[in-house]
């Protein structure tokens, strides 16, 4: 960024040969208010969920009003400085000076900060998918959560279990001929695990505790239907399937799976993940 | 492409989350160095280097700046007579032992509630520790950088000192010569102080309230500039580590007793990131890496790193910035091999 005393003199406004705009103020207006509008847009939109627990998107809202109410105020600050430019530059010389030492220039920073939040205004993020789910593996948590409940209520009905539900309950009796024959109604998107053999899939879900930075998959073996294949249920559609619990034995480990009844392919939710 | 767009949400989840307690980390850090004058702080702390240290580590708790604010503060404590123990101790807990980093941590750990108290009381134990050993020096003056060493309130200090020639005025204020004013209380200002002296002793705080608080905002907008701009690289760095760098490489790597835990506090040294968010940017490997190695990563990194070095050099020579670097990391690897071998 140009410093104002290399603003070509009078590029605006020619009768006033001193006026010209604070660029570096300018610079941090835009930043401020672009990442506002970036946390404004999530929380609108919704697309904040794919981001963040809900427990935490009233810091991030909060954080949207705050960084308006910044940009709103060094916007005046800014305006009122072009009026009396020369007493500015003297106060920034001045305040400059409190014992800071910086690491990047602080247009560069503002630069960077402008430019990730104009892309976070124009991307919309993605729900994760299997892919990732393989990436985080999927295999070394299916019998391991990594919340460990330190209260333990038994979800009511078996068919009103999530996903998640079925996972802390296995983690905590893992013998799986105890459910044998439950009912199961859960819902997830398609994995086909490495080393599983033809005719399972798992049915997941990620789970969060904090952000998607954290996001942990889970997972149920469904057993296939005998007249159904693979190429029915692609990776990463997302099904509800209901069935009845059964003990099965992948990766020479035994454990429950779901014999369903009913596969039906659903939209992905709005949110896609489990708490 | 489904890769990019995961590293992509990964990078917008950290930042989206870390914003917030960035936000209220500047806001705290700025809202210290303009209210708050450490001067009437310095008087009550205790003379005993055990007790110093350990209070030095503690007063982030009223303190709560990210490792970017406290040496500044160390910075001025130093300068106003506190005793090194003190300092030294604040220096290196301070980052950490605060109540938004604890918050930060709790939020980011939620599952692993242990890992907040093993970083809080790792970094005491740590911080203790170090500020201790700094106190063996009686004299921390030679350890310093000449500009801050010369502007330190020696006639604050009647300790013993081996007067090493030069400026050794243990005396009153009063029985030098000068100009002075007579402050609130018996507060006594000279007037011809030595200009370093002046100036880093926090001169913003005898300001009007209003341009104190626009002074602050001020503060506020260029630290968030900053420290964004880091933060930035952190979970840029983060997001794309956990997508471009194969799974096994990442496990090899994540899950060695040793070799997790030194990637850790590389990354951790490198990434500089603040420590108000840096839960966020160790939750991100939580999954692959050991518990140890996210500890040393959670205690080490708002102890040193690339941004913080560059800092302390303006505090203290390069000397001392190596023992503190020395004392600090092997304390840490200790604390994270412990937590591996015994935690699990």
């Amino acid at each position: 960024m140009r410093s104002p005393r290399k603003q070509p003199v009078g590029s605006t406004k020619a009768p006033k040969a001193r006026f010209h705009l604070p660029w570096r103020d300018l610079l941090d207006v835009l930043a401020l208010g672009a990442w506002s509008a970036m946390l404004f847009r999530y929380w609108f939109s919704g697309l904040l969920l794919l981001l963040l627990h809900p427990n935490y998107a009233w810091l991030s809202n909060s954080a949207a009003i705050v960084l308006a109410a910044l940009a709103a105020y060094r916007l005046w600050q800014a305006f009122q400085s072009s009026k009396a430019s020369r007493r500015r530059v003297n106060a920034d010389k001045s305040s400059d000076n409190s014992g800071h030492v910086t690491l990047l220039p602080g247009n560069l920073s503002s630069a960077i900060l402008l430019t990730v939040a104009v892309f976070g205004l124009i991307y919309t993020p993605q729900a994760f998918a299997s892919q990732t789910a393989t990436q985080r593996g999927i295999a070394d948590t299916l019998t391991l959560t990594r919340a460990q409940p330190q209260r333990f209520a038994r979800a009511a009905a078996p068919e009103d279990r999530t996903i998640i539900d079925w996972i802390r309950l296995i983690n905590v009796y893992p013998e799986p001929d105890a459910y044998t024959d439950e009912a199961v109604d859960v819902e997830g998107f398609v994995i086909y695990p490495e080393g599983w053999p033809d005719g399972y899939l798992m049915l997941s879900r990620f789970v969060l505790t904090c952000c998607a930075a954290d996001a942990y998959p889970v997972g149920l073996p469904v057993k296939l239907p005998e007249d159904s294949t693979v190429q029915q249920f692609p990776v990463d559609t997302w099904l509800s399937v209901s069935g009845r619990v059964a003990t099965e034995t992948l990766n020479g480990q035994r454990q429950i799976a779901i014999a369903p009844t009913e596969i039906q392919t659903i939209e992905a939710p709005k949110n896609p993940y489990e708490y | 492409m489904v890769q990019l767009n995961t590293g992509v949400t990964l990078f917008l989840s950290l930042l989206v989350e870390a914003i917030p307690f960035l936000l209220i980390g500047v806001a705290f850090s700025s809202l210290l160095l303009f209210f708050v004058d450490e001067r009437w702080l310095v008087g009550t702390l205790p003379k005993n280097a055990f007790a110093g240290a350990l209070v030095g580590s503690l007063l982030g708790v009223f303190f709560p700046v990210c490792e970017c604010g406290n040496v500044p503060v160390a910075r001025r404590l130093l300068v106003q007579g506190a005793p090194t123990a003190v300092s030294v101790g604040f220096l290196l807990a301070a980052p950490t032992v605060n109540p938004v980093v604890f918050w930060a941590t709790w939020v980011a750990f939620r599952g692993q509630p242990e890992m907040v108290f093993l970083r809080v009381g790792c970094t005491l134990l740590i911080a203790t520790a170090v500020g201790w050993v700094f106190s063996v020096q009686s004299d921390i003056g030679p350890f310093l950088q000449e500009t801050v060493a010369r502007s330190r309130f020696q006639d604050r200090t009647p300790i013993k000192q081996k007067s090493k020639g030069a400026t050794s005025n243990a005396q009153s204020v009063l029985l030098q010569g000068g100009t002075f004013l007579q402050g609130p209380g018996n507060e006594m200002l000279q007037l011809d102080t030595p200009a370093a002296q002046r100036l880093v002793a926090n001169p913003i705080v005898s300001q009007s309230p209003k341009s104190k608080l626009q002074l602050m905002i001020e503060n506020v907008v260029r630290e968030l500039r900053e420290l964004g701009a880091v933060l930035v690289f952190g979970s840029a760095i983060a997001a794309t580590v956990q997508v471009a760098i194969p799974r096994e490489v990442i496990l090899g790597l994540g899950q060695g007793m040793v070799s997790s835990i030194l990637a850790m506090m590389i990354l951790a040294a490198v990434v500089s990131i603040c420590s108000t968010v840096d839960s966020f940017f160790a939750l991100s490997f939580a999954s692959t890496f050991t518990s140890g190695s996210l500890l040393a990563f959670l205690i080490f990194g708002p102890m040193i790193d690339l941004k913080n070095i560059g800092l302390l050099l303006t505090v203290f020579k390069g000397r001392a910035v190596f023992y503190l670097f020395a004392l600090a990391s092997l304390m840490s690897f200790a604390a994270a091999l412990a937590v591996n071998l015994y935690l699990g």
